[in-house]
C-alpha cells in the first residue's frame, strides 16, 4: 500500500569560512560613456555571481544592469576574491564590489555636486542620472553654478536644472583630468574559535531555512517518491529573485538525491560506481514539485542586506524527507540514503515487534 | 585504416568529410569541425550533454560513429540560432532562468526541440519524460521545464493560454 | 515598490546568452595549434610505497613529448587548501595513500598515444595494509597513514554544563546516525589547457578557486606567483568539487617542459574516481528537553572520514560542529568532531560543507522530542528557534537578521495553502 507523509527540516548556515579571515577584493572603473567595468576574482560557476555582482555595482553607482560588465576570475587581471565556496560570494565579494563602486562613485559625486550646486548628500543616483533629492531647496548658488556647468558642457543652460546624467558628469571629470576608478575589499567580522571550548564568533552572519517535504512510500516495495517540497529561505535580500529560486530548486534536487539515491560504493578504497549508469543522479522524472519561498530579513552588514543561499538550498532537504518517511510509515531510517531495502527491513522489524 | 568519405547536411549546410571508421560523431563535430557547443559529459550515453539532432531526432553523439550520419541531416546548438536570431527555446531558456552552469544547455535545447517538433503541445509530464536522458545538476529541472512549456504555449498561437485552459 | 532599482530585479543572467548559443568556452572547448594531450598514470593501490618506476618504453614511444615522474617536480611537490599533504606526483620511495595517486604524467600528440604510453610504464609498489574505516583508523594499533597518526583534527565546542542540563530534562533522545559518501557530479568533468609563453604560465581551467590554483602552481613549479596566470574558463558546475587542484599543476609542469600548449580533460570515470567527495559521517546525538519541549542539553560526537588527504576536511568538520545544534538555542552543549584519515578517496568541500549531515541528525532529534513531549514539529521548532538576542553554541550573540522563525512561518503558511497534510497530526 502507498502511504503519504509530510516532514519538516530546518537549517542555519554561517556565510563565509569558519572563524578565519576570508577577504575579497574588487576594482571598479566607470568608463567615459558612463558604462562600468567590474574586476573581481570571484569565479562564477553557473550560480550567477557575475550577474549578482553586476546588479550590486549598478545599484550602487546608479546605472542600469546592462551598463555593467563583470570581468571575473583571471589572476592576471582581477584581484583575489577568495574561493567560490561557503556561500560567501554574494555577501563578501558583493560587499567588496559595493565598496569599490562606492569609491568610484564618490569621485562622480564630488563633480556632480559642483555641477548641481548642492552638497553630495543631497544627490541621489539611479537610472544613469544624478538627481537632487526632492526635499532639498534650490539655492541661488545652485542655479548659478548649474547654468555655468551646463554651458561649459555645451548644453542649453535653461533646461532641467535638477539632474545631470552620469555620462555628463564623467565628461566633466575627464575635462578636469579625473579618472573614476575605485577599489575595495571586504573581510567578514569573525574571530577564531577557542581550541578547548570552541567559543567565538565563527561567522559574521547566518542564512536560515525551513523545508517541508511530502513523500509517498510504497510499503510493498519500500520505494519513496518525493511529491512536493516547500522551501523557505531567509537570504537577507534577494539580489536576483529568479536566480535565488534557481539555487533553491537545484539545491532541493541534490538534497533529494542525497536523501534517497546517491551513494559512492567503495571496495578496498576503490570507487565501484564510477559512471552515471551506476551512480544515479536525479533526473527530470525524479524531481518533485518545488515551491521556493524567498524570505528577506535584511542583514545590516550585507550588500543591500544580502546574505547567501547556495549551500542552504540543499541542507534541510534530506532531513525533511527522512521526517516525512517516518510520518508516512512510522519507521525512522537513521542512515542515508533511504533506500527501499532499509525501509522494508525496518517495516518488517516493526511488524515483528507488533506481532 | 582506410578513411570513409561521407556527405551530410550540418546545420543546413552540405558537408563532405573523410572520417576514420571508428571516429565518433562527437569528435568529428568538436575536434575536426570546431563545433564545440556540443559537450562531452560522460562519453557513455548516460548524461545527454552531447545531444544533437539526427534527422530531427535527439541522439547522443558520443555513441554514434561519424560514418553513420552519411546522407543524414545533423543539427547542433550552433545551428539552432545565432546572436542575431535566437531560437524561441534559446530565448525562453534565458528569460526563464533555465541556464545555470550551461554545460547541459546545448543538449537540453536540442532534446526540447525534438519534442516540440513532433508534439507542439506537450504536458509538463511529457516534457519531463522527454528530457529524462539529459542530466542537469544545477537547476532541479524546474526552470528548464518552464522554459520549454513557455515555447510550447507560444507556439500553439494560444488563444489557449494555460490559465484559460485550467479555468475551463 | 522596492527601494532599489536594480537589486531585487530578476535580470537575465550575464552568461546565459553565450551558453544557449553554444559559444561559451569551457576548458575542453579551447585548443591551440600544436597542442599536446596529457594523461596521468594513477595508483591502483590504496596504501603502499612506490619502489620503482620505469618509463623508458613510454618515453621512447613515437608521439610522446614528455613523461614526468616525482623527481621532475621543481618545487614543493605538495598541495592542499588547509594542509599541504597531497603530492603532485608520488616520488620513488614515498607513500601512496589512495587509489588514484598520480605516479607519472604523459604528454603526447594525441590521446590515444598518451593512453598507450601509460600502459608502457612499469611500476613496482610495496603494498601496505589499507585503513578503510575511520573508527578503526582511530584505534591506537591501526596502521599509520601518516607518521603523526590518523586523527587529523579534533574540534571541541563546550557551552554550559550538559550533565546538569540532562539531569534537568524531562525527555531525552539519543541516536546514532550515518551518512554516506557522495559525488558532486558536475556535468562538466575537470579540464584545463596551459601555455608557457615567454616566462609566464597561462592556463584556462574549470575551477572555483583560480587564485588558490595559481598559488599551488607557483609553489610547485618554484616560480613567482606573478608568472602564473590562471583564467577560469566557463565552468560546468562545481558544488565544492572544483575547489581543489586537479589538472592545474600537472598541466603547468608539462607546458613548461614541452614549451607547447597542453590540454588535459578527465573522463567521467577519472573524475568520479579522483575528485573529492562529501564526507561520510558517523554522528551520535543526545538531546534533552523539558516537559514543554524547550531544549535543555545537547551532546554530539561526529567522526568524519576525510580519506587520504586533508583537502577541506578539518574545515568541514569544524563547520559541522558549529552547526550541530541546528538553528536552535540550547543552554548546555558539548560537541566533539574528529577529522580522520583513511585510505579512501579524499572527502572535501561539497555544497553544504558538513551541515547536511548534521541537519539530517538534529532534525530527526527534534521530531522525536516533539513526539515524546506531545507537541507538533512546527511547535517545537518555533519554541526553540534562534532569535535576535540568542546565544549560539559558540557563544555568539545574534543581533539581527535571524530569519529562522520567518522561514518557519512562511513554510507553514504555504503548507496550509497547498494542503500538505501530516499523517501523524498537525504540522
Amino acid at each position: 500500500m502507498k502511504k503519504r507523509g509530510v516532514g519538516m527540516g530546518c537549517m542555519w548556515y554561517g556565510v563565509g569560512n569558519t572563524g578565519l579571515p576570508n577577504p575579497a577584493g574588487a576594482h571598479v572603473d566607470i568608463l567615459d560613456d558612463g558604462t562600468v567595468l567590474v574586476l573581481t576574482g570571484c569565479a562564477d560557476i553557473g550560480q550567477g555571481s557575475d550577474t549578482a555582482l553586476a546588479q550590486i555595482a549598478a545599484e550602487e553607482i546608479g546605472v542600469r544592469y546592462e551598463d555593467v560588465r563583470v570581468v571575473s576570475a583571471d589572476t592576471g587581471v582581477t584581484p583575489d576574491a577568495g574561493a567560490t565556496s561557503a556561500s560567501r560570494q554574494t555577501y563578501i565579494s558583493g560587499n567588496a564590489v559595493r565598496s569599490a563602486a562606492r569609491a568610484a562613485k564618490q569621485l562622480i559625486l564630488e563633480t556632480a555636486a559642483e555641477m548641481l550646486g548642492v552638497s553630495q548628500e543631497e544627490i541621489i543616483a539611479g537610472d544613469r542620472l544624478l538627481k537632487v533629492r526632492a526635499a532639498s531647496g534650490k539655492s541661488q548658488a545652485f542655479t548659478d553654478c548649474q547654468s555655468e556647468c551646463r554651458v561649459g558642457l555645451g548644453l542649453d543652460s535653461g533646461s532641467d536644472t535638477r539632474e545631470v546624467s552620469i555620462a555628463e558628469v564623467i565628461a566633466k571629470c575627464r575635462m578636469k583630468g579625473k579618472l573614476t576608478l575605485g577599489h575595495g575589499w571586504y573581510n567578514p567580522d569573525t574571530t577564531g574559535l577557542d581550541a578547548e571550548t570552541g567559543q567565538g564568533r565563527p561567522y559574521a552572519t547566518y542564512a536560515f531555512a525551513t523545508q517541508v517535504a511530502e513523500v509517498e512510500v510504497d510499503e510493498d516495495t519500500g520505494e519513496v517518491t518525493v511529491l512536493r517540497v516547500v522551501a523557505a529561505h531567509d537570504v537577507g535580500r534577494a539580489i536576483n529573485p529568479r536566480n535565488v529560486e534557481g539555487q533553491i530548486e537545484g539545491g532541493c534536487a541534490i538534497g533529494m538525491g542525497y536523501a534517497l539515491m546517491e551513494e559512492i560504493k567503495l571496495q578496498e578504497g576503490n570507487v565501484l560506481n564510477c559512471n552515471f549508469a551506476t551512480y544515479l543522479l536525479p533526473t527530470s522524472l525524479d524531481v518533485p514539485e518545488i515551491y521556493p519561498l524567498i524570505v528577506e530579513d535584511p542583514e545590516k552588514t550585507g550588500p543591500f542586506g544580502a546574505k547567501g543561499v547556495g549551500e542552504p538550498a540543499l541542507i534541510p532537504t534530506a532531513a525533511a524527507i527522512a521526517n516525512a518517511v517516518y510520518d508516512a510509515v512510522g519507521v525512522r531510517i537513521t542512515d542515508l540514503p533511504i533506500t527501499p531495502d532499509k525501509i522494508l527491513a525496518k517495516l518488517k522489524e516493526k511488524q515483528n515487534k507488533g506481532a | 585504416m582506410d578513411k570513409i568519405k561521407i556527405q551530410f547536411v550540418l546545420n543546413g549546410e552540405t558537408r563532405q568529410v573523410e572520417v576514420e571508421p571508428d571516429l565518433l560523431l562527437i569528435d568529428l563535430l568538436r575536434e575536426r569541425l570546431g563545433l564545440t557547443g556540443t559537450k562531452v559529459g560522460c562519453g557513455e550515453g548516460d548524461c545527454g550533454a552531447c545531444t544533437v539532432l539526427l534527422n530531427g531526432k535527439n541522439v547522443n553523439s558520443c555513441l554514434l560513429l561519424a560514418a553513420r550520419v552519411n546522407g543524414c541531416e545533423v543539427v547542433t546548438v550552433e545551428g539552432l540560432g545565432s546572436y542575431d536570431k535566437l531560437h524561441p527555446l534559446q530565448e525562453a531558456f534565458i528569460a526563464e532562468g533555465a541556464v545555470q552552469c550551461g554545460f547541459c544547455t546545448p543538449g537540453m535545447l536540442l532534446s526540447a526541440k525534438s519534442l516540440l517538433d513532433v508534439n507542439a503541445r506537450p504536458t509538463r509530464e511529457e516534457i519531463a519524460r522527454h528530457i529524462a536522458g539529459n542530466l542537469c545538476r544545477c537547476t532541479g529541472y524546474t526552470k528548464i521545464i518552464n522554459a520549454i512549456e513557455k515555447v510550447a504555449c507560444a507556439d500553439r498561437h494560444c488563444a489557449c493560454s494555460r490559465e484559460a485552459e485550467e479555468g475551463r | 515598490m522596492s527601494e532599489f532599482k536594480v537589486v531585487g530585479q530578476s535580470v537575465p543572467k550575464a552568461d546565459a546568452l553565450d551558453k544557449v548559443i553554444g559559444r561559451a568556452k569551457f576548458a575542453a572547448d579551447i585548443s591551440f595549434p600544436g597542442m599536446l594531450y596529457a594523461k596521468a598514470l594513477r595508483s591502483p593501490v590504496a596504501h603502499g610505497i612506490l619502489q620503482h618506476i620505469d618509463y623508458s618504453a613510454a618515453a621512447a614511444l613515437p608521439g610522446v613529448a614528455a613523461v614526468l615522474t616525482g623527481k621532475d617536480v621543481p618545487g614543493a611537490n605538495n598541495f592542499g587548501i588547509i594542509i599541504k599533504d597531497e603530492p603532485v606526483i608520488v616520488k620513488n620511495g614515498e607513500k601512496i595513500r589512495k587509489i588514484g595517486d598520480t605516479l607519472a604524467l604523459v604528454a603526447a600528440e594525441n590521446e590515444a598515444i598518451a593512453e598507450q604510453a601509460l600502459a608502457l610504464i612499469k611500476v613496482d609498489i610495496e603494498e601496505l595494509t589499507p585503513v578503510l574505516c575511520p573508527i578503526a583508523a582511530m584505534q591506537p594499533d591501526a596502521p599509520k597513514i601518516y607518521d603523526k597518526g590518523n586523527v587529523l583534527a579534533v574540534r571541541k565546542i563546550v557551552k554550559g554544563d550538559t550533565e546538569a542540563g540532562f539531569r534537568d530534562s524531562a525527555v531525552v533522545v539519543q541516536q546514532q546516525y550515518k551518512t554516506q559518501m557522495v559525488e558532486h557530479a558536475y556535468i562538466e568533468p575537470e579540464a584545463g589547457i596551459a601555455l608557457f609563453d615567454g616566462d609566464v604560465v597561462t592556463m584556462w581551467v574549470s575551477t572555483q578557486n583560480p587564485h588558490y590554483d595559481a598559488k599551488e602552481v607557483a609553489r610547485n613549479l618554484n616560480i613567482g606567483l606573478n608568472k602564473v596566470r590562471v583564467i577560469q574558463a566557463a565552468t560546468g558546475g562545481g558544488f565544492g568539487g572544483k575547489l581543489d587542484v586537479s589538472v592545474q599543476v600537472h598541466l603547468a609542469m608539462l607546458a613548461v617542459v614541452t614549451r607547447r600548449p597542453v590540454r588535459m580533460v578527465y573522463s567521467r570515470t577519472e573524475s568520479i574516481k579522483n575528485s573529492v567527495k562529501r564526507h561520510p559521517y558517523t554522528i551520535t546525538m543526545k538531546t534533552g528537553a523539558d516537559a514543554n519541549g524547550r531544549l535543555t542539553a545537547f551532546e554530539c560526537t561526529i567522526i568524519g572520514d576525510t580519506g587520504a588527504y586533508a583537502s577541506y576536511g578539518p574545515g568541514t568538520l569544524t563547520r559541522s560542529a558549529v552547526h550541530a545544534t541546528g538553528p536552535y538555542e540550547i543552554p548546555n552543549v558539548k560537541i566533539t568532531a574528529y577529522t580522520v584519515y583513511t585510505n579512501n578517496p579524499q572527502a572535501g568541500a561539497m555544497r553544504g560543507f558538513g551541515v547536511p549531515q548534521v541537519a539530517f541528525a538534529h532534525e530527526a532529534q527534534m521530531d522525536m522530542l516533539a513526539e515524546k513531549v506531545g507537541i507538533s514539529p512546527l511547535e517545537i521548532r518555533l519554541l526553540n528557534a534562534l532569535r535576535p538576542g540568542s546565544l549560539t553554541a559558540t557563544g555568539q550573540y545574534l543581533e539581527q537578521s535571524v530569519g529562522i522563525v520567518s522561514t518557519l512561518e512562511a513554510a507553514a503558511a504555504k503548507v496550509r495553502e497547498i494542503k500538505l497534510e501530516r499523517r501523524g497530526g498537525r504540522l
